[in-house]
């Protein structure tokens, strides 16, 4: 590697509940559920289970296929009243259960085609409960940092899409 | 290649100035000189700079050879915004569900628990 150093940890607008922090090019999120590991385990592979929780609010999840095992693919698709449907799919890389596993997180964007990368997923015992951390994997810090740029900062989103209706109007 | 637009878009972005110059144009058109003005930098670095905005498709600018406003495209944009976006909120959100989903199965273990209790407490021994 080119560099030493190690990469700093910044804040990328934590919540009370979950903290997110971007190191290098990985883009980290940790919560902390009140719940055994071996259920948490269950909630995050289990077919039956998924739809009861994953997607944004608002959002009905449809579990296509899902092969828990390395070298199993997985394809979610993602129904909203105000949209089209989305598809989420990619593969498993690594499963150790219950402690962790690791996929590749995809899904198609208007125009560049696939978009995403891998993902890991640790999930550790905090005395009775069970500590997820996410980390996706985006490259390199600086398409992290553009990406942080557009939509992670203060809201950037929505002053981009402020940026785009004005413009629209012309 | 087309897969590859999206790491243009990031590449153009992972910089300070060129965020700030679309910043400005964020309020309308602008010449080269204009965008110039505000930075310590001479002509030829902020031409650099346009060019890689320009080919990542974020501006684009006019024709006439003397006055050539530079202007923003903000649909490349767009792509970025939503994906980091959507990436950030999803997991935001779905961590959320996970939660209650779990607390949830939680409370219903205990009340199962709880019956199966009172259950053996009418049954004789």
């Amino acid at each position: 590697m080119e560099t030493t150093m190690a990469p700093t940890r910044i804040d990328r607008g934590s919540t009370d509940t979950t903290t997110i922090y971007s190191e290098g090019g990985d883009l980290v999120f940790e919560r902390t559920f009140d719940a055994p590991r071996e259920r948490v385990w269950e909630a995050m592979t289990d077919p039956e289970l998924v739809p009861r929780w994953w997607g944004q609010h608002g959002t009905t999840t449809t579990v296509v296929e899902m092969d828990v095992r390395p070298g199993g693919t997985w394809r979610y698709v993602s129904s909203a009243p105000d949209r089209e449907d989305v598809a989420f799919f990619g593969e498993y890389l690594e499963v150790t259960p219950p402690t962790g596993f690791k996929w590749t997180f995809m899904f198609d964007v208007d125009g560049a085609g696939p978009q995403g990368g891998p993902e890991t997923f640790i999930l550790e015992e905090v005395g009775g409960r069970t500590k997820v951390t996410s980390i996706g994997h985006m490259g390199s810090p600086e398409i992290l940092e553009g990406a942080l740029a557009t939509g992670m900062v203060g809201g950037a989103i929505e002053t981009w899409d402020r940026l785009e209706a004005l413009l629209a109007e012309g | 290649m087309e897969a590859d637009r999206l790491s243009v878009t990031f590449a153009a972005l992972a910089d300070p100035t060129r965020r700030a110059i679309l910043a400005r144009l964020a309020h309308g058109e602008a010449t080269v000189n204009e965008l110039a003005a505000p930075f310590d930098m001479s002509l030829p670095g902020i031409s650099k700079h346009l060019k890689v905005l320009h080919r990542a498709g974020l501006i684009e600018q006019g024709r006439q050879a003397q006055w050539r406003p530079c202007r923003l495209q903000p649909k490349p944009l767009r792509g970025v915004a939503d994906w980091v976006g959507q990436y950030r909120r999803h997991w935001e959100e779905s961590f959320e569900r996970l939660d209650s989903y779990l607390r949830e199965l939680q409370d219903s273990k205990e009340q199962i628990n709880g019956d199966d209790d009172g259950t053996d407490a009418n049954r004789p021994r």
